[in-house]
């Protein structure tokens, strides 16, 4: 049915007049995942899923399936099943396509969880900065619910009771962390949690709790309408369907893109049917891929580079968000990570040391490299520091800073290199 | 001293169920929906009243979440997305532009109260940037020229609903 190089999850957003209309969505095969389903076996459901290699599309890429799985074995007296969807990450507006413009297919895979896992409360988390969308999502939750498709005894089934509730955020780019996130629901200030326990186990309201993105969930019905096999196919064996990116910065056609894992990156940069090359006239230098917390990578390295998670993984880089963001070469690497390691201080919860004043050095230190006025010896603090909030943090955030830094420095040494003035005279030990 | 009378505050808290876990919810509504665009205490208090928590719980959360003010802000607040996607293409020529056309440096409202900017991160409009954002509307692709406009059809009052 549906074949490489179609639209899949943006199929229905150009078709449909009224997103959040629950019989224009049926009639493009709007809840067929959902009525197939309720047909089949959980265990075949977790099957499919498993087949399919969904990885989790909100960055982390961890396979949907054992995620799942997960879940269904934990024990407690109920379960929430929680939509991430407070997309933060700086390059990223993928969850608002489907959030504004097909939300019954986010509501639809949330509630094929709601009856795998027998849940009573869904949640939704959406970010303040979408808060007109979060209107329009009411309206297809409430359409929905009119419709038989939440509520009570859903599709006729008795004790099939699910709700789903949408939670505001109002703008902390660290509530897109898991544990943060919950925190957040649960009425409190969205600092992160210390895992263990996992979150499957001890969740919201220390309850078992699935955790997914806006585009995961979406990813759902496509797999349960088509079977596991075909959605797999649609991507590569190590990730499986398509992939929404999102193409700013320096690139003629900025936008949002659906691709095949699998496509070859050269295509996504320079034909015309995606970024359509460079916008200025200067050729590209760098990509940041996956948002302000993914690595960075070298234009000129990239050439047979194929874009999919393994295709990345070896060139150390990554799919995470799907956020591509492409500079030219009139940018230099150290003037574009001072701006990525300000956001990174702007938005550290402050909850652990490593984190809250590493990144605080971090800037200092790359903004002495870009005003050339570092000294023997700072490359080495900036490398120490960078590891020391790696290896300290207690969070994802914090865990994640050194990517872009690490990936610059290791392509662009001189670029840092010329940012030391070799006649100061050396600051003696160090301050760490 | 909020434009908002109890009854619409005490609205937007029942519509939303007086549900603690919406509280964030509240809290926008109410914050977008009042002319001075900030939770002052009064508001702060009915909230912890209705939601049943300690007014220290809602300050904790007040001064945690970037969106939610505690202080009076201007008719206008432009949000200049500050993320490397919109800073790189033109981004960072906006705070310069608007101190230029505003004689106020960032974060300080104009004499007349209509105008304040300051940086913000990412708004999810990256294929847009360089960005300007009031409140939920993105004026997006700015140019110079497009700034200017901007603040002129504010000015004119071109923008009520904002
Ligand atoms: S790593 Fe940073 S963001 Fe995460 S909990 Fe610690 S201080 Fe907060
Ligand atoms: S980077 Fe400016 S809106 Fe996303």
């Amino acid at each position: 049915m549906i074949k490489r190089n179609q639209q899949v999850l943006l199929a229905r957003i150009n078709k449909m007049k009224q997103a959040t209309d629950v019989e224009e969505y049926q009639k493009y095969n709007g809840f067929s995942g959902l009525l197939k389903a309720i047909d089949m076996d959980k265990e075949t459901i977790l099957d499919e899923l498993d087949l399919a290699q969904l990885r989790g599309r909100g960055g982390a890429a961890f396979p949907l399936g054992k995620k799942w799985r997960h879940l269904y074995g934990a024990k407690g007296e109920t379960k929430y099943i929680v939509c991430n969807a407070d997309e933060g990450e700086p390059g990223t507006f993928k969850d608002k396509a489907l959030l504004e413009h097909d939300p019954l297919s986010v509501i639809e895979g949330m509630v094929i969880a709601g009856y795998l896992f027998s849940a009573k409360a869904g949640y939704i988390y959406m970010r303040g900065e979408y808060r007109r969308i979060q209107k329009v999502f009411q309206e297809a939750l409430d359409n929905a619910e009119k419709a038989g498709f939440l509520g009570e005894n859903i599709l006729g089934i008795k004790g099939f009771n699910y709700k789903i509730t949408i939670i505001s955020g109002a703008g902390a780019y660290v509530c897109g962390e898991n544990s943060a996130l919950l925190n957040s629901i649960e009425g409190k200030t969205g600092r992160p949690r210390v895992k263990p326990p996992h979150l499957a186990d001890v969740g919201l309201y220390l309850q078992p709790t699935l955790v997914n993105n806006v585009e995961s969930f979406a990813g759902i019905p496509v797999i349960l309408r088509e079977g596991g096999q075909a959605f797999l196919d649609l991507g590569t064996k190590d990730g499986g369907g398509t992939k929404l990116i999102c193409l700013s910065g320096h690139i003629k056609n900025r936008g949002l893109y659906e691709v095949n894992l699998g496509t070859p990156l050269q295509e996504i940069l320079y034909s015309e049917e995606y970024g359509g090359g460079s916008s200025t006239g200067h050729p590209l230098k760098f990509i940041h891929f996956g948002g302000q917390s993914g690595p960075i990578g070298a234009v000129q390295n990239l050439d047979a580079c194929i874009y999919s998670y393994k295709g990345l993984w070896d060139k150390d880089l990554s799919v995470g968000s799907g956020a591509i963001v492409v500079m030219d070469d009139q940018v230099s690497v150290v003037d574009y990570l001072v701006q990525v390691a300000a956001f990174f201080a702007h938005e550290s919860c402050g909850k652990c040391t490593p984190c809250r004043l590493g990144t605080t050095r971090i800037l200092e230190l790359l903004k002495k490299f870009n005003t050339q006025t570092a000294v023997t010896g700072d490359l080495e603090r900036l490398e120490k520091m960078l590891m020391h909030v790696t290896n300290l943090s207690a969070c994802g955030l914090g865990q994640s800073v050194a990517n872009p830094m690490k990936s610059g420095l290791a392509y662009f040494p001189e670029e840092f290199e010329a940012g030391i003035r070799e006649t100061a005279v050396s600051v003696k030990g160090g301050l760490w | 001293m909020s434009s908002l009378s109890l009854s619409e505050k005490e609205a937007i808290i029942l519509e939303n169920d007086s549900d603690p876990q919406r509280i964030l919810n509240m809290l926008i509504a109410i914050q977008y929906a009042s002319e001075e665009g900030y939770i002052d205490e009064e508001t702060a208090k009915l909230v912890a009243d209705r939601l049943h928590l300690s007014q220290a719980r809602v300050y904790e959360i007040l001064s945690f979440y970037a969106i939610l003010k505690t202080e009076p802000q201007a008719r206008y607040v432009l949000k200049i997305c500050n993320s490397t996607p919109c800073l790189f293409t033109g981004g960072d020529r906006l705070a310069e532009l608007l101190e230029m056309i505003l004689e106020v440096p960032e974060g300080q409202p104009t004499p007349d109260g209509l105008f304040m900017y300051h940086s913000i991160p990412c708004i999810g409009a990256c294929d847009q940037g360089p960005v300007i954002k009031i409140k939920d509307t993105v004026f997006g692709k700015l140019t110079e020229a497009k700034v200017y406009q901007l603040i002129d059809d504010l000015q004119s009052g071109r923008y009520q609903e904002l």
